[in-house]
């Protein structure tokens, strides 16, 4: 029963691997440029036609895209997403040392943006009609309308360059030793960005979760038994979780998308920034590799998301354990 | 017991509730018959306490000579809580979807009244073993149940708080044919054995021609014909009511 529903999102994410894997693979080729540049090194003028046809020969660059696409896909499989010419190092070595900063950083914006979206989302929608209320729902459109590189610059601007309380850019320094305080002092203004950008918006969606559920016919049921108001609020709030935890799991994906955006603004050493060095220099070993590992990331955080809306709806609950 | 006396509700400019009489006396089932929209349940809300804040009431609702209209909103609250016990139309929403039974029971019922829940369990075992509901609901969530259940689970907690009014709005129309009939006999025995008073809301004629002892009959907001049930539907004096048993029979 189990088996068969894990077994079930397994393949599914798979799928899904496999599918982002090959658009970007052929995305990346129809891009303009020579997908062999990055192993020319210096010699890009200086070599002959007959030279590169030799490199892009040894790299398999001359087979059908196709063909490519399953080199590197039986390659994959086997663990090897092959070798970085411009970093000099094999690619899975490269991600396995990134991937970690990137986890730390949306780990830690997710668990303070589920306590504070949380917090006020419940109180916001309890209060309907409250300054609140009304204050989260303004707050919410505004923080949507700004894109999160401007915000970036404006508590860069505020917090480091005039206050000088936080650090601009990097993960660590010099003078900070590197322990824990010192990374936390570096993580503080990416996260609140990417916390800032997105807290107005799930405390909001909660806000009318839970308003949206006040009004319905069991609560309108309960109250005109006397039905004790605390004990209304706890089923309030138990069946407003499940759409809200729904919503959280459908946007994890665009937080990846955002991390990109502040790693490169604030130099925090992750996969997103990764993406976007590897892009300009055209690696695409690496390139393919990082868009793999975000995808893996992905489809395992979502795969958590299903985990958790089991045990929060009893409906899907019942269904996994018959099944 | 219940009388009501003159009310009249209006919303937003509109008379709802046009100077509506009626008693609802001890130990007998009243039903209340109408077409849709004649103000069955806005009466209904207006004896809970329950009208749009909005609302304006004027008027007299006493139970056992306390007007209920004046009270502060917490005593309509321990009304609610204490006195009557309301069925609703629609069973199947009548309970939190993710939680289990057992709980809702006895947030319905025990939990009001300071019961703990072994007392609770014990009490309502029985209760559900007399409405044919085993044991093994109490494990279940609402949607593991049918409508007819869910609505004997209702009349369940009305049978653990045994309320000086028992107010049922539609409670069968939502349920099939066959399990109407149950229901309403089940409303007619309680009746019978515990004496317990009941406020029936109906559309359907049958119904309050098998079960109830007095009819009130509304039309856009006004009565037009109360009695004993033998004598509106025997020699009905109103055009309305005559319409209606016309169309019906
Ligand atoms: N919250 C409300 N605000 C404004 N008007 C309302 C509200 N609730 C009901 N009404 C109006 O009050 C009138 C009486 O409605 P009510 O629900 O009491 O009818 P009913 O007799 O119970 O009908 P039914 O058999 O369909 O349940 C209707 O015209 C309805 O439109
Ligand atoms: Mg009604």
């Amino acid at each position: 029963m189990i088996a068969k529903w894990i077994g079930k999102r397994v393949i599914m994410g798979t799928i899904v691997l496999i599918v982002v894997s090959f658009l970007s693979f052929f995305i990346l080729h129809a891009a303009p440029g020579d997908p062999a540049a990055a192993y020319y090194g210096g010699n890009l003028q200086t070599l002959t036609t007959a030279e590169k046809e030799r490199i892009a020969q040894a790299f398999g660059l001359d087979k059908p895209v196709l063909a490519q696409y399953a080199i590197w896909l039986r390659e994959a499989i086997t663990g090897n997403l092959g070798y970085s010419a411009k970093e000099g190092r094999a690619v899975s070595t490269i991600l396995l040392e990134k991937l970690p900063n990137t986890l730390q950083l949306v780990g830690i914006t997710l668990m303070i943006l589920a306590i504070i979206s949380t917090w006020f989302g419940l109180l916001a929608g309890m209060k309907e009609g409250s300054l609140l209320d009304r204050g989260l729902s303004i707050f919410s459109i505004a923080s949507s309308a700004v894109p999160s590189f401007w915000l970036g610059i404006l508590l860069m601007m505020i917090f480091s360059v005039q206050l000088g309380w936080f650090p601009s850019s990097g993960m660590s320094d010099v003078r900070g030793g590197g322990g824990i305080a010192d990374r936390l002092h570096h993580i503080f203004l990416p996260v609140a960005v990417l916390v800032l950008s997105h807290v107005g918006i799930f405390a909001r969606f909660l806000q009318d979760c839970v308003k949206s559920e006040s009004k319905s016919y069991y609560v309108q049921v309960a109250r005109a038994n006397g039905v004790a108001e605390q004990e209304i609020r706890k089923n309030i709030l138990r069946n407003a979780f499940i759409p809200y935890v729904n919503y959280v799991g459908v946007t994890i994906p665009s937080f990846f998308g955002g991390s990109i955006v502040v790693e490169s603004l604030f130099g925090w050493s992750g996969l997103g920034q990764l993406l976007v060095k590897s892009v300009m220099v055209k690696d695409f070993p690496l390139l393919m590799g990082g868009v793999l590992i975000i995808g893996v990331v992905v489809v395992v955080s979502l795969f958590i998301i299903d985990v958790l809306m089991v045990v929060i709806n009893p409906k899907l609950r019942r269904g996994v354990l018959r099944c | 017991m219940l009388s009501i006396d003159g009310l009249s509700v209006s919303l937003n400019g509109r008379q709802l509730i046009n100077n509506v009489t009626f008693t609802v006396p001890k130990g007998r089932i009243t039903s209340i018959i109408g077409e849709s929209g004649s103000g069955k349940s806005m009466t209904v809300s207006a004896i809970l306490g329950l009208l749009p804040v909005h609302a304006q009431t004027s008027g007299a609702i006493s139970l056992n000579d306390k007007n209920l209209v004046e009270m502060s909103p917490k005593d309509k609250v321990e009304l609610r809580k204490m006195h009557f016990f309301t069925v609703f139309q629609d069973a199947a929403n009548s309970f939190s979807p993710s939680t289990k039974m057992k709980h809702q029971l006895f947030i319905f019922t025990g939990h009001k009244q300071g019961h703990s829940k072994m007392e609770f369990y014990q009490k309502m075992r029985v209760i559900l073993q007399d409405l044919d509901l085993t044991d093994d609901i109490m494990e279940r969530y609402p949607f593991e149940l049918s409508g007819g259940m869910l609505q004997r689970c209702m009349l369940a907690c009305a049978l653990y708080t045994e309320p000086t009014l028992l107010i049922a709005d539609e409670p069968t129309s939502a349920l099939d044919m066959l399990i109407q009939k149950d229901f309403i006999d089940l409303l007619k025995k309680l009746n019978d054995e515990k004496g317990t008073t009941i406020l029936l809301i109906t559309h359907d004629l049958d119904i309050a021609a098998s079960v109830a002892h007095a009819v009130v009959v509304m039309k856009k907001g006004e009565v037009v014909e109360t009695g004993q049930v033998s004598d509106v539907f025997d020699k009905p004096q109103h055009p309305y009511t005559k319409l209606l048993l016309e169309n019906h029979f």
